[in-house]
C-alpha cells in the first residue's frame, strides 16, 4: 500500500490571484518514488483541528523539467487550499503519497500524433504536464489545447502557455474560451459545450487528425466534450478523462456514543442503512454487522470476508463496534468511523451504521 | 458554468470517473465487487486449470493450457492492482483464498456463490481430465467475452482500460479452446466432447446470474452495467450455438 513522505517545500508563487505553484522536494531518499508519469497526481495530507484532511492535486510540471511541481486553486471554503494559497510557505514539510493515476498514454520519440487536450479552469495543471512532456519527447508531436476560464484574469499559466507557443512554434495551438470576457471571435465566448466544440472541429480543429483526446475540468463540461468527441468518431479508447470532483468529501463528525451503552445480554439491535433505506435488525454479539444484515436479506456489499479487501466497508453512526481484523482500511478511516462490516461485531446494545456514507 | 452537479447525475448521464477519491459509497461497494468477483473467477479458473496441463495430450496442448494459466493469473493481477487503489491489501488477498478448491462434480448451487469468495458458481465445479477441460474453456471462454465487452464500457476508467486489454488476451484463451475441439474432434473424441458440453452448458449459462436481478437499473444509473443479466445470456446462448453447431455438436436444450 502507498505511504505518505515527507516533502520540502522549494517554491511557492502564485500564478493568479487565488491559486499556487507548489515546488516540492521529496527528503529522506524518497526521489524515486516521487519519478512521476506527465499527468498524474499527489495526494496530500494534513491535519486541521484534529481532523485529517486529504487532497489530490494534479502535478503540473513536464518529465524533463526536474523538478516536482503542483498547482493548487484556492476554492471557497476549502480548507486545504486556503491553507495552501494562505499560509503554505517556502521551507514547510508536507505529506504527499507517491504519484498517481493513469491520466496520459504511452510516448514514442518517433510517431507524429495530433493530440487535443481539453481543460476547464484548474484542470489544466495535468494536461499542462502532458503537453509540455509530449511535445518535448515527441518531437513530431502537435498539441491543441481548448482552455475554458471565466475571464482573463482567472487563466492559470497564461504566461507560462504563451511561452511555450514561442518555444514549440507551429506545434502548440491554444484556443481560450472565456465564460464572461468578449473576445475577437465570438466563438470563444461563452461555455465549452457539446455545441460548441462541434463548432470548434469545423474550422479550428482538425478532429479527424486527431489520435487522443484529453478532458479535465468540470462534470458538466467532460460530458459535453465527450459526446462531441464520440460524434465525430472518437472511440473510448482515444478519449482520456481526468475528474477531480468540485465536491470532495468535507469534514466528518466524530461517532457518538450513545450513554447508555454496554449493558444487557448478548443482542444489539443495528440499524443499517443501505441505498438510502435503513432496516433495523437483532443480531447477537458474536456476529458480524455484515452477516447480520445478509441474514435478514440485505444485499450488503462484500467479498473477501477476512477484512483484506475493504468491499464490505461502511460507517459507524452511533455505538460502538469492535473490529477484529483490518488490513484495508487507514488509521484515517479508522477515525472517521469506518469499518470493515465482516471484521466487525458489536459491544453495544444499539448501533447504527451507514453503508452509503 | 453549472459546476454544482452531483456525481450521481453526472453519472446517469454517462460520466466516468477516474481516481478513488470522487467515487460514491455505493458505487465504490459495486465496483469493488465486480472487480473481486473477475479477480476470484481468474484466479480460481487459473488455479482448476494448471491442474489440467499435465493432461494434455501433446505438447501443443500442455503449452495452451499453461499459457492459459499464466495470463489468467496475469490478468487477475491487473485488476487485482486497481482494487489495491482503493485500500486492499493485494498480496494478502492473492493468498487468502485456496483457490483450487472444488466442490463436488453433481453438487447443485445454481448462480449462488461459496461463503468465502467471489468467484462465478461456474468456477466451484472440478474439471475433469483434458476433453471435460477443453469444453468447458469452449464456453466458459465466450462467456468470459461477452462480459468483457460489456464491462469493458464501464464507468471506472482504469478498469474500463484494464478490461479493454485483457479481452483479447481472453478472446485468444477461447479461441485456443475451439482449435482444442478440432483436434479432439479429428481424434475421434465427439460423444466425450458432447458429454462435456452438455455438463457445463447450463453451468456456464448460470454465471450470468440471477434474470431477476433487481440491482440493474442502479448499476445501470452508475454507469457499472449496460446490458442485463438476460441479455447477456441470450448473447451467449447464440454465439454459443453457432459455435457448437459448427463442429457438428449438439446443442444441449
Amino acid at each position: 500500500m502507498a505511504r505518505f513522505h515527507d516533502l520540502t517545500v522549494t517554491d511557492v508563487h502564485k500564478t493568479i490571484r487565488d491559486a499556487v505553484v507548489v515546488t516540492l522536494q521529496p527528503v529522506n531518499g524518497a526521489a524515486e518514488e516521487f519519478d512521476f508519469t506527465q499527468g498524474q497526481y499527489l495526494t496530500f495530507r494534513r491535519d486541521f483541528d484534529g481532523e485529517e484532511l486529504r487532497r489530490s492535486y494534479s502535478i503540473c510540471a513536464g518529465k524533463d523539467e526536474g523538478i516536482l511541481q503542483v498547482g493548487i486553486k484556492r476554492v471557497d471554503g476549502g480548507a486545504f487550499s486556503t491553507w495552501a494559497n494562505e499560509e503554505l510557505k517556502v521551507g514547510d514539510t508536507i505529506q504527499a503519497m507517491p504519484p498517481m493515476g493513469g491520466f496520459f498514454t504511452a510516448l514514442d520519440a518517433d510517431a507524429s500524433k495530433h493530440y487535443l487536450g481539453f481543460a476547464g479552469g484548474s484542470g489544466v495543471t495535468p494536461v499542462l504536464s502532458i503537453l509540455k512532456t509530449t511535445l518535448a519527447r515527441e518531437p513530431k508531436a502537435r498539441f491543441t489545447l481548448v482552455y475554458a476560464n471565466k475571464g482573463v484574469n482567472t487563466i492559470m499559466f497564461r504566461e507560462e502557455l504563451e511561452d511555450l507557443k514561442n518555444l514549440y512554434m507551429g506545434r502548440l495551438n491554444v484556443i481560450h474560451i472565456l465564460e464572461s470576457d468578449a473576445q475577437d471571435i465570438d466563438l470563444f465566448t461563452g461555455l465549452v459545450t457539446q455545441d460548441k466544440c462541434a463548432e470548434l472541429f469545423k474550422h479550428w480543429i482538425d478532429i479527424k487528425t486527431v489520435d487522443t483526446a484529453f478532458i479535465c475540468g468540470p462534470e458538466p463540461m467532460m460530458l459535453g466534450i465527450a459526446a462531441a468527441l464520440r460524434d465525430h468518431g472518437l472511440d473510448d479508447a482515444q478519449i482520456k478523462f481526468e475528474l477531480f470532483a468540485s465536491a470532495q468529501p468535507g469534514r466528518a463528525k466524530r461517532k457518538t456514543v450513545s450513554g447508555d451503552a454496554a449493558s444487557s445480554a448478548n443482542q444489539t439491535k443495528a440499524a443499517i442503512t443501505m441505498d438510502g433505506s435503513t432496516q433495523t435488525i437483532t443480531l447477537p454479539k458474536d456476529m458480524s454487522i455484515l452477516d447480520g444484515a445478509l441474514e435478514n436479506a440485505m444485499d450488503a456489499p462484500y467479498a473477501c470476508k477476512a477484512g483484506v479487501c475493504s468491499t464490505c466497508r461502511c460507517k459507524v453512526l452511533e455505538g460502538e463496534v469492535e473490529m477484529v481484523a483490518n488490513h484495508a482500511l487507514e488509521d484515517y478511516e479508522v477515525e472517521k468511523g469506518y469499518v470493515l462490516s465482516c471484521q466487525a461485531f458489536p459491544l453495544t446494545d444499539t448501533v447504527t451504521v451507514d453503508f452509503d456514507q | 458554468m453549472a459546476e454544482d452537479m452531483t456525481i450521481e447525475s453526472y453519472l446517469a448521464a454517462g460520466g466516468v470517473l477516474t481516481n478513488p477519491t470522487n467515487v460514491p459509497p455505493r458505487y465504490r461497494a459495486e465496483l469493488m465487487k465486480l472487480m473481486a468477483t473477475f479477480v476470484d473467477s481468474e484466479l480460481a479458473g487459473a488455479a482448476g486449470f494448471a491442474d489440467v496441463i499435465n493432461a494434455g495430450p501433446g505438447i501443443k496442448e500442455r503449452i495452451a493450457a499453461a499459457k492459459i494459466v499464466l495470463e489468467k493469473t496475469d490478468n487477475a493481477d491487473r485488476v487485482l492492482r486497481i482494487m489495491g487503489d482503493f485500500g486492499a491489501d493485494a498480496d494478502r488477498y492473492a493468498n487468502n483464498h485456496p483457490w483450487t478448491t472444488r466442490l463436488e462434480r453433481d453438487a447443485d448451487i445454481g448462480t449462488s456463490r461459496t461463503d468465502h469468495d467471489m468467484r462465478l458458481a461456474v468456477f466451484n465445479y472440478p474439471l475433469d481430465g483434458w476433453v471435460d477441460a477443453v469444453a468447458m474453456n469452449l464456453l466458459m471462454g465466450r462467456a468470459v467475452v461477452i462480459q468483457l465487452t460489456e464491462f469493458s464500457m464501464i464507468s471506472y476508467q482504469p478498469l474500463a482500460e484494464a478490461f479493454r486489454t485483457i479481452t483479447p488476451i481472453e478472446t485468444r484463451h477461447a479461441e485456443l479452446a475451439a482449435e482444442g475441439v478440432i483436434k479432439l474432434i479429428e481424434e475421434g473424441e465427439t460423444a466425450a466432447l458432447q458429454a462435456a458440453v452438455n455438463y457445463w452448458w447450463p453451468r456456464v449459462a448460470a454465471s450470468f446470474g440471477s434474470s431477476s436481478s433487481t440491482k440493474a437499473e442502479s448499476l445501470k444509473e452508475m454507469g457499472l452495467r449496460k446490458s442485463t443479466n438476460a441479455e447477456l445470456k441470450t448473447r451467449w446462448e447464440a454465439e454459443a450455438t453457432t459455435l457448437l453447431e459448427s463442429f457438428g455438436l449438439d446443442v444441449p436444450s
